[in-house]
C-alpha cells in the first residue's frame, strides 16, 4: 500500500514539484499510513528506486544511453547502468530513510500523547 | 525522551534535502542532478523520432518557417530582415544557449559569478583590466548608430530571449545542471562582447614586453639581427611586384628617443605558433568547371560545442548560407547566390603598451606632453557566488587602461609589462556587423569592397570569388598609422610623439584583384612585399603554409572539387623540406646507438608529410623542438627577465646559413659547442624521449599517438569531449591541426549557376552533449571528406533531406 501510494503521488508531484518532494511524500506517507518500520523503510526505498529507474530509462532507451555514457565518465563510474544504479539507489535511501523517520515521528507523537494521558 | 525523537524525525529528512541539493565543490546538487524528472537524463534527446513544432513569439512581424536538414542545420525563410534575425537567435539559442551565455560570461569577466576558483577569479580580473567591457560597451554604441545592425542586433537578441523564456529548469542545457546556475536574458551588449572575444583570441597577443627586455639585454645591434623587419623566407599574401595605386599619407616621424620597461619575474616560453587560417581563391581559368572555387579553414582552438554554427538565411533580398558566431547575428564565411568569401587572421600590430609616468602612488595623474594629466578611474564590481563582491579599480589615461599595477598571479598576464597602459583597436567604436550584413546580400566585386570599409577588429583576410569571375583578397582591418617598428617595443606614453597618429585609409589597406598567376591565397603569413609603404607589423606567422599553398595552386589546372578539398588536408612539411638536407648530414652516425640508427634511417626515407602513421615526421619534430630550445635556451631564459626566442625562421636561415654562429655555443659550459654538437644532442634527445615513452621503435611512435589530436569541451567536462584521433597534421602544414588546434571549418564553395558548398567541423550543430548531433561530423571532419551542403531555394525544396520544421508567427 506505501509502495503504491508513494509511486502514484511522486511520479505526479514530479512533473512540477523538485526532486525533494520524495523525501516530504515519504515521510508524510508512512506517517500516516506506515505500518512498522519496516515497512516505512523499505517501500519508500524500493518506490522511489523504481521510479527514478523507471523514468530514466524512458528518457535513456530512446538516447541509446549516449548522454548517460557520458555523464557516467564524467561522474567517475564510467558505465552508464552504473550511474542508473546510483540514482535508484541513492534516491531510494533517501526516500527509506525519510520514510522510516515518518514512521518514527508519528509512534513519537504517539507516543507522547498517551504519555499525555497516562500524566 | 520521545520529544527529542521527534524532533530527529524532522532534522534528519530536511537535512538530507539540504545536502544533496547543495552543490559542494565542483561537484553539482546530487540528487537535484540525478532527478530524471528535471535533472541531467531530461537532456537525453530521442535520437529515433524528430517533431515538427510551431511557436508564437510576440515580437514577430510575420511567418517564418524554418527547416532542419538531416545534419539538423537550420534553414530560416522569413518576410523581413527583422524575423530573419529573430528567427537566427531562437534557433542558436535552442541549439547553444549555455555556449553564447557562458563565452560572453568570459568575456566579460564574468565567471567568478557561476564557477569559484582563484584562476576563474584571476580570469575576470583580466578580462576587466584588459578593457574588454569597456570595449565593448564603445563597440555597441557604434552597432546602434547604424539603423541596419541595430535591427539586426535588437531582433537577434529578442529571439533569444524568446527562446530562454520557453524554459524551465528540466529542459535547462545540461551544463547549467552541472554548475548550477541559470540561464539570464540576453542583451546586444552580450553580442558586442562575444565580437570582443574574437578580437581579444586573434588580435591581443603581444610581444612588446619580451622584446624590450631583449633589446636591454643584447643591445639595438643583436636585437636587428635576430628579430628581423622582414623573413628570411616569404611568400607574401599580395602577390611580389604588385604595385600600389594609390598616394599614400605621409608616414609620422620616428621619435629619436627610445625608451625600456621594467621587468616582472616570468620565464621564457618558446614562442607558440600563433593562430593560423588557410584560405585561397581560384579564377575560373584554372578550374574544370570555368567558374571559381574558395576555400577557407580558420585554425582555432578547437572546442566542443562546435565554435561554429552552421545556417541558412533566407528573406527578400538575401540568401546566404554559412557559418555564424553563436551570439552575433549574419554570417562570417558563407556564400550566396553570387559570390563566396572566407577570412583568415592579419597578425597587425593593433596593440601597444605605454610606460606610464605617474605623478605618485595615487595614480591620479600622469606625465604627458609636458604636463600633469588627470586619469579616469573605471571601477570593475566582481560578483562572486557565495562571498563578497571584488571591487577592483582600473586606471584610464589617454591610450586606455593601465592593466597591471602589480604582478599578476596569471599565466596570460605574463605578457602585459606592469605599469603599462594599454591601447588596443579592440577598444574603440566600431561596427563590424555592417561588414557581414552586406558581404551576405553582396552581389560582386564592389559590393564586397564596399562591406569592408566598415570593419575594425579582428583584422583579417578577405578572401572573395564571384560567379563573375572576380576574385581578390584584402587584408583588411582599422591600421592605425605609425612609424616603422612602432610598437616592437614597449612605447614611451609621456610624448605625444609615440601616440597612434590616424588610420591608414581602408581603400589603401593592401588589395589585389584577379592578380595574373590567377589565385589568391592567405595564410597568415606577411601582408605584402616590402615596397607596401605603410608599416603593419614587423613579425607575421611563419611562411611555410602559404608557401605549400602557392605552389600547389600555381601548378593546379582544370581544378575540381576534390583536388581543393585533397589540398586542405595536404601534410607536407616545407619546413622538413628546408631542413632535413642541412641537418641530416652533420649527425654521426658512429656515435648513434641501435634505436637512433633506425630512426635515422626512418627519417632518410621520410616522404616529408605528417601523415598519421609517419614515425618520422614524430622523430623530426620534437627533435627540431629541442633543437631550437639548444640554440636559444641558453641565452635566452633569464630568471625574472622574460623574453621570447628567435623567430623559427631565423633560426632556419642561420642553420642554412651561419655555420659559426656564437649562438650554438652553450653558454652555460666551458667547451664550445657547434652546431654540429646540437643537432647530434638534440636528435639524440628525440629519439630517446619516444623510446622512453613507448618503448623500441614500433608504431606507438607514429605521429599521431605522438600528437594526440582531440578536441575537448568548452569548459573541459570529462566525457563531454572527443575520443584522441588518429589523424595527421601539424602546425606548419596546410591542414595545420596540433593537438587540439586545428581547422575549426573546412568550406569549399564552387561558384556557377548555382553555386556548390561543401563543409564540415568538427563537432555538430547541437551543443547537447545528450545530442546524436553534438559531435555527428566529427569522423567526417577528421577523414578529411566533406558535406553538401545544402542551398535551398524555398522552404519546399526537395533537394536536400528535411527532418523536422519549426513555424513562428506573432
Amino acid at each position: 500500500m506505501v509502495f503504491i501510494v508513494i509511486v502514484i503521488i511522486c511520479f505526479l508531484l514530479q512533473m512540477i514539484a523538485p526532486w525533494w518532494i520524495i523525501i516530504v511524500v515519504a515521510f508524510a506517507t508512512c506517517g500516516i499510513i506506515g505500518k512498522t518500520g519496516k515497512i516505512a523503510f523499505w517501500h519508500s526505498f524500493f518506490a522511489i528506486c523504481l521510479l527514478w529507474i523507471g523514468y530514466s530509462l524512458f528518457k535513456s532507451l530512446p538516447n541509446d544511453n549516449l548522454l548517460a555514457s557520458r555523464v557516467a565518465v564524467m561522474t567517475g563510474v564510467k558505465l552508464w547502468w552504473a550511474l542508473l544504479l546510483v540514482t535508484g539507489i541513492l534516491s531510494g535511501l533517501v526516500a527509506g530513510i525519510s520514510g522510516y523517520c515518518g514512521y518514527q515521528f508519528r509512534m513519537a507523537m504517539l507516543a507522547k500523547k498517551t504519555d499525555d494521558k497516562i500524566a | 525522551m520521545n520529544k527529542l525523537k521527534a524532533i530527529f524525525c524532522i532534522i534528519i529528512p530536511i537535512s538530507l534535502a539540504f545536502l544533496f541539493n547543495t552543490k559542494i565543490g565542483s561537484a553539482p546538487p546530487v540528487l537535484k542532478f540525478l532527478n530524471p524528472f528535471m535533472g541531467f537524463w531530461q537532456n537525453a534527446e530521442n535520437n529515433h523520432f524528430m517533431f515538427n513544432h510551431k511557436v508564437k513569439i510576440k515580437g514577430a512581424l510575420d511567418q517564418v518557417e524554418i527547416v532542419f536538414d538531416d545534419k539538423m542545420i537550420p534553414h530560416i525563410f522569413a518576410q523581413n530582415d527583422h524575423d530573419l534575425y529573430l528567427a537566427q537567435g531562437y534557433v542558436t539559442a535552442m541549439h547553444r544557449l549555455w555556449q553564447m551565455d557562458f563565452q560572453t560570461r568570459f568575456a566579460a569577466g564574468r565567471i567568478s559569478e557561476v564557477v569559484v576558483s582563484e584562476p576563474a577569479r584571476e580570469s575576470d580580473r583580466y578580462q576587466r583590466r584588459m578593457g574588454m567591457v569597456y570595449g565593448a560597451e564603445n563597440s555597441l554604441e557604434g552597432m546602434m548608430a547604424d539603423p541596419k545592425s541595430k535591427e539586426m542586433i535588437l531582433a537577434y537578441t529578442e529571439g533569444i530571449n524568446a527562446y530562454i523564456k520557453t524554459l524551465s529548469h528540466a529542459n535547462y542545457p545540461l551544463e547549467y545542471k552541472i554548475l548550477d546556475f541559470k540561464p539570464e536574458n540576453w542583451t546586444p551588449l552580450k553580442c558586442a562582447l562575444l565580437l570582443k572575444q574574437m578580437s581579444a583570441i586573434l588580435a591581443m597577443g603581444s610581444d612588446e614586453f619580451y622584446m624590450t627586455n631583449i633589446l636591454k639585454k643584447f643591445g639595438p645591434e643583436i636585437t636587428k639581427n635576430l628579430f628581423p623587419d622582414y623573413p628570411f623566407k616569404e611568400d607574401p599574401i599580395i602577390p611580389v611586384g604588385t604595385k600600389w595605386n594609390f598616394t599614400p599619407l605621409p608616414i609620422p616621424k620616428t621619435p629619436e628617443s627610445f625608451t625600456a620597461s621594467q621587468t616582472g619575474d616570468v620565464r621564457t616560453k618558446e614562442k607558440v605558433e600563433g593562430i593560423g587560417s588557410n584560405n585561397w581563391a581560384l579564377s575560373g581559368s584554372k578550374t574544370a568547371s570555368g567558374y571559381p572555387i574558395l576555400a577557407n579553414d580558420p585554425h582555432l582552438e578547437l572546442s566542443l560545442p562546435s565554435i561554429w554554427y552552421q545556417i541558412q538565411l533566407h528573406a527578400p533580398g538575401i540568401n546566404t548560407y554559412g557559418v555564424s558566431l553563436p551570439g552575433a547575428p549574419g554570417i562570417i564565411i558563407g556564400f550566396n547566390q553570387r559570390i563566396a568569401w572566407g577570412v583568415t587572421n592579419v597578425a597587425a600590430d593593433v596593440l601597444d603598451f605605454y610606460q606610464i609616468k605617474f605623478k605618485d602612488s595615487s595614480h591620479n595623474e600622469y606625465w604627458y606632453n609636458n604636463k600633469w594629466n588627470k586619469t579616469t578611474k573605471r571601477l570593475e564590481v566582481i560578483k562572486i557566488r557565495g562571498s563578497k563582491d571584488l571591487i577592483d579599480t582600473v586606471y584610464y589615461t589617454h591610450q586606455g587602461p593601465v592593466v597591471y599595477l602589480q604582478k599578476a598571479n596569471f599565466v596570460k598576464a605574463n605578457s602585459v609589462p606592469v605599469g603599462d597602459a594599454l591601447r588596443w583597436i579592440a577598444h574603440d567604436r566600431s561596427n563590424e556587423l555592417m561588414t557581414f550584413y552586406y558581404l551576405n546580400r553582396g552581389k560582386n566585386y564592389n559590393d564586397y569592397r564596399k562591406a569592408l570599409t566598415y570593419y575594425t577588429a579582428p583584422a583579417q583576410n578577405f578572401v572573395f570569388a564571384s560567379v563573375d569571375n572576380d576574385i581578390a583578397i584584402t587584408p583588411n582591418g582599422k591600421f592605425p598609422l605609425k612609424w616603422k617598428n612602432q610598437g616592437k617595443f614597449i612605447l614611451d606614453g609621456t610624448d605625444p610623439a609615440y601616440d597612434w597618429h590616424g588610420w591608414i585609409p581602408a581603400s589603401q589597406n593592401p588589395t589585389v584583384k584577379n592578380p595574373p598567376r590567377g589565385f589568391v591565397s592567405s595564410a597568415n603569413q606577411s601582408s605584402t612585399d616590402q615596397t607596401y609603404p605603410y608599416y603593419l607589423n614587423w613579425e607575421f606567422s611563419p611562411y611555410e603554409r602559404g608557401k605549400r599553398i602557392n605552389d600547389r595552386l600555381t601548378t593546379m589546372n582544370k581544378a575540381t572539387l576534390d583536388s581543393i578539398r585533397l589540398m586542405q588536408t595536404d601534410n607536407y612539411s616545407i619546413l622538413a623540406q628546408n631542413l632535413i638536407p642541412a641537418v641530416i648530414p652533420l649527425l654521426n652516425p658512429e656515435n648513434l646507438n641501435a634505436t637512433q640508427k633506425e630512426a635515422l634511417s626512418y627519417l632518410t626515407k621520410w616522404n616529408k608529410r605528417y601523415d598519421a602513421n609517419e614515425i618520422a615526421a614524430s622523430i623530426f619534430e620534437i627533435w627540431t623542438k629541442r633543437l631550437a630550445f639548444d640554440i636559444w635556451d641558453d641565452e635566452f631564459t633569464v630568471k625574472g627577465v622574460p623574453m621570447r626566442y628567435p623567430s623559427r625562421d631565423r633560426t632556419v636561415e642561420m642553420i642554412l646559413k651561419e655555420p659559426a654562429a656564437k649562438w650554438y655555443d652553450n653558454v652555460n659550459t666551458s667547451q664550445k659547442e657547434t652546431l654540429s654538437d646540437l643537432v647530434n644532442e638534440s636528435f639524440k634527445y628525440s629519439c630517446d624521449s619516444l623510446e622512453r615513452r613507448f618503448g623500441p621503435i614500433n608504431k606507438d611512435w607514429s605521429w599521431s599517438n605522438v600528437k594526440q589530436s582531440n578536441v575537448p569541451h568548452l569548459a573541459k567536462i570529462p566525457g563531454f569531449g572527443s575520443k584522441v584521433l588518429q589523424i595527421g597534421g601539424a602546425k606548419s602544414t596546410i591542414n595545420a591541426l596540433s593537438e587540439t588546434n586545428g581547422p575549426s571549418w573546412r568550406m569549399v564553395i564552387e561558384l556557377g549557376k548555382n553555386p556548390k558548398g561543401h563543409g564540415v567541423y568538427p563537432g555538430g550543430q547541437s551543443g547537447n552533449p545528450g545530442s546524436k548531433f553534438y559531435d555527428n561530423m566529427l569522423d567526417t571532419w577528421a577523414s578529411g571528406q566533406l558535406y553538401d551542403l545544402f542551398y535551398m531555394q524555398t522552404p519546399d525544396d526537395q533537394s536536400g533531406k528535411v527532418i523536422s520544421r519549426l513555424k513562428i508567427s506573432k
